[in-house]
């Protein structure tokens, strides 16, 4: 963007009205006038309100060390306020955590697990991914000089098995390239026929109808006679390579038949684009994602007070005064400040003692937390490298309860690697929780199985979390209904007196560090302007 | 009493079956501790402050149709259940819930369950979308 292109008749530039635009409205009104300029990219904000002035002699008091709560507290703490985080657990990143070696976690109802993974091995068993639209999370890991790698996101050579459908590709494992190229394949052969053959109404005129068909024709790999039978990006029977013949030019694939494909419901893996934050570039921190977490915490690290549990949150004219009990002492604090910013879920906040008025209470109560659980698998062999040449990606299945596995997307050809089990939501998640963390990894192990035969024989060790059991977390993620998004939202966007709230679910990105930090942006621009007002 | 006998009238009125079998009730335990026990804890005293009690509790033993609606629509952290189990399953489970850990309250049958669903709206929620 043009930084200093100047506004028609407005005598600034347009950097500096975008500052003004922070100070008064906040990063919302940033992206209102950026996308006014068709320079921005809807509900996306790629960096933090450009707030000026000094908070110098404002005390803010953020409550939750997660990506929100820090992402506040190193821009705030920047401006000037004097701000103080307390933080529940000995640890800060709130979801952002990453289980290797050593990492020990308690769920409610008391199941106890430490990471056994072998060193330099981990799962991220909570946030994973980091998509190229999240340019809010992508600011800071550039800030913070966090190297990133790709998270390989789409396979086609990966695998899926669908077991309960109709039809002979039932509990047939196959790759996903072959279901990608037949679908699309005899689709583009439907309509092209029938576009040729006057039997569609494309609304096109007569030359263009001919352009339409060498799209298909393109799009499905199709013959001259407009017929799809097979292409080489579904994959060989015998790879090409070298000499005559064995394997010489190699022998084609052969589609499989289109009722077949049909009544296996395959096709549910394909789709023309991906949903925009699950596209190509997706990246993932080297090393685990709580590497975003040391990030913030090597800038805020001294601001936060760990091990501090809060009991109770009261305000009056002068201030908010939040209680605290010191989980390591036993010993109680107060402290008190200006202006809070209260990053704890609302699956938690609604459990403490805080004088928020009814509607807010009524709008906290409105907002549904997801049950969700994930589990790292330890495996001695990357077979699936090594054996089926798959490199990362991800492995559909029906299996009940599974939803997805997930190869790594590290350690390439490395001895060892820990992929992704199973990760799941709602009832299911429910149910798989109720396992213990044995019993967990024994599902996901049969289901496993039915894809890789060597799954259970190269299995090591097992680490499972199910965020719905986590103490301070209590679900995975905020999930609005489309009523309570209308009503309860707006509510808790705006503060209780002296209270902001922030976090994933303060935002139209929920579940996604991205939501965290840009909700903390949002708010921190609303106390700015409060304070300068 | 005027409260126990209006209460008496409308579960005659609801169709509530008069006492599970005890086949009803083991297999409800057995189906709690796979579906509820993971929040609600095998004892069902729950998790203070994350998930609430069953054992004692005035909900649970009170009014069958809330108890029932809650369990189909779902609430707050809790999933729906209307699709996860069938009519039969969840009588099983609701009755043991609501006989177990000392509680007594009668039993609920398949066909309440069914009725409860027709008037059910599922929890409000954005399908869950992977992260």
């Amino acid at each position: 963007m043009p930084a200093m292109t100047e506004l028609p008749g407005a005598g600034v530039t347009r950097r500096h009205f975008l500052e003004k635009a922070a100070l008064l409205g906040g990063s919302a009104m940033v992206m209102t006038a950026l996308n006014a300029w068709g320079a921005g990219i809807a509900s996306m904000t790629s960096a933090p309100p450009a707030l000026r002035g000094s908070g110098a002699g404002h005390k803010l008091l953020i409550l939750g060390a997660g990506v929100a709560g820090m992402t506040a507290a190193y821009e705030m703490s920047k401006l000037g306020y004097q701000v103080t985080i307390l933080e529940a657990r000995a640890f800060a990143g709130g979801r952002c955590q990453t289980a290797r070696k050593g990492f020990k976690l308690t769920e409610l109802g008391g199941e106890e697990q430490e990471c056994k993974f072998d060193e330099g091995l981990y799962i991220n068993h909570g946030p994973w991914r980091i998509p190229f639209c999240h340019r809010s999370t992508l600011h800071y890991t550039k800030t913070f000089g966090i190297p990133l790698e790709v998270l390989v996101n789409e396979n086609d050579a990966s695998y899926a098995r669908f077991d309960t459908v109709k039809g002979p590709l039932a509990g047939k494992r196959v790759r996903q390239f072959e279901v990608r190229a037949d679908m699309r394949g005899y689709t583009s052969e439907l309509v092209a026929k029938a576009a040729t053959s006057g039997k569609l109404d494309t609304g096109l005129a007569k030359d263009d109808v001919e352009l339409f068909v060498e799209y298909l024709r393109g799009e499905g790999y199709l013959e001259s006679d407009l017929s799809y039978r097979g292409t080489e990006g579904r994959g060989y029977k015998v790879n090409p390579g070298a000499g005559i013949d064995d394997p010489g030019p190699g022998v084609p694939s052969t589609p499989y038949a289109f009722p077949d494909l049909v009544q296996s419901r395959l096709w549910r893996m394909v789709q023309s684009v991906g949903t925009f934050d699950q596209q190509h570039t997706m990246f993932q921190p080297v090393g685990g994602m709580d590497r975003i977490a040391k990030g913030f915490e090597k800038h805020v690290g001294h601001l936060i007070k760990y091990g501090a549990e809060v009991e109770r949150i009261r305000q009056s004219d002068a201030g908010v005064t939040v209680d605290y009990l010191d989980t390591k002492t036993g010993k109680r604090g107060t402290l008190s400040a200006d202006y809070c910013l209260c990053t704890i879920p609302v699956s938690v906040l609604r459990t403490i003692d805080a004088d928020f008025s009814d509607a807010y209470k009524q709008a906290m109560a409105l907002l549904a937390y997801d049950p969700v659980c994930k589990i790292g698998l330890q495996m001695k062999r990357r077979f699936w490298e090594e054996d089926d040449a798959i490199y990362g990606g991800h492995v559909y299945t029906d299996a009940p309860g599974i939803n997805l596995i997930s190869l790594p997307s590290s350690g390439w050809q490395s001895a060892k690697g820990v992929l992704l089990g199973y990760y799941m939501f709602g009832a299911d998640a429910t149910d798989m929780s109720g396992n213990t963390p044995a019993e967990r990894a024994a599902i996901a192990l049969d289901a496993g199985q039915r894809i890789f035969p060597q799954y259970k024989e190269n299995f090591e060790n097992a680490f499972s979390a199910s965020w719905h059991l986590i103490q301070y977390n209590l679900g995975g993620w905020g999930n609005w209904s489309a009523e309570a998004r209308k009503t309860a939202y707006p509510v808790l966007n705006k503060p209780d007196r002296r209270v902001y709230l922030a976090g994933e679910h303060i935002s139209y990105i929920g579940g996604w560090q991205a939501g965290a930090i840009e909700s903390a942006w949002h708010q921190i621009a609303q106390i700015h302007q409060r304070v300068a007002a | 009493m005027t409260r126990t006998i209006a209460l008496a009238a409308a579960v005659t009125l609801l169709g509530m079956a008069q006492g599970a079998t005890a086949q009803d009730v083991a297999k409800g335990q057995d189906l709690f501790n796979h579906k509820c026990a993971a929040c609600h804890q095998k004892t069902g005293l729950g998790v203070k402050g994350a998930f609430p009690a069953l054992a004692g509790d005035p909900f649970v033993q009170g009014d069958p149709e809330p108890m029932v609606r809650t369990v189909l629509q779902g609430r707050g952290g809790m999933p729906t259940f209307a699709a996860l189990l069938s009519e039969d399953q969840l009588a099983d489970i609701i009755s043991y819930v609501r006989q177990a850990w000392g509680n007594a309250a009668p039993a609920v049958d398949a066909a309440f369950v069914t009725q409860v669903k027709t008037s059910a709206h599922p929890q409000d929620k954005a399908p869950t979308v992977t992260h």
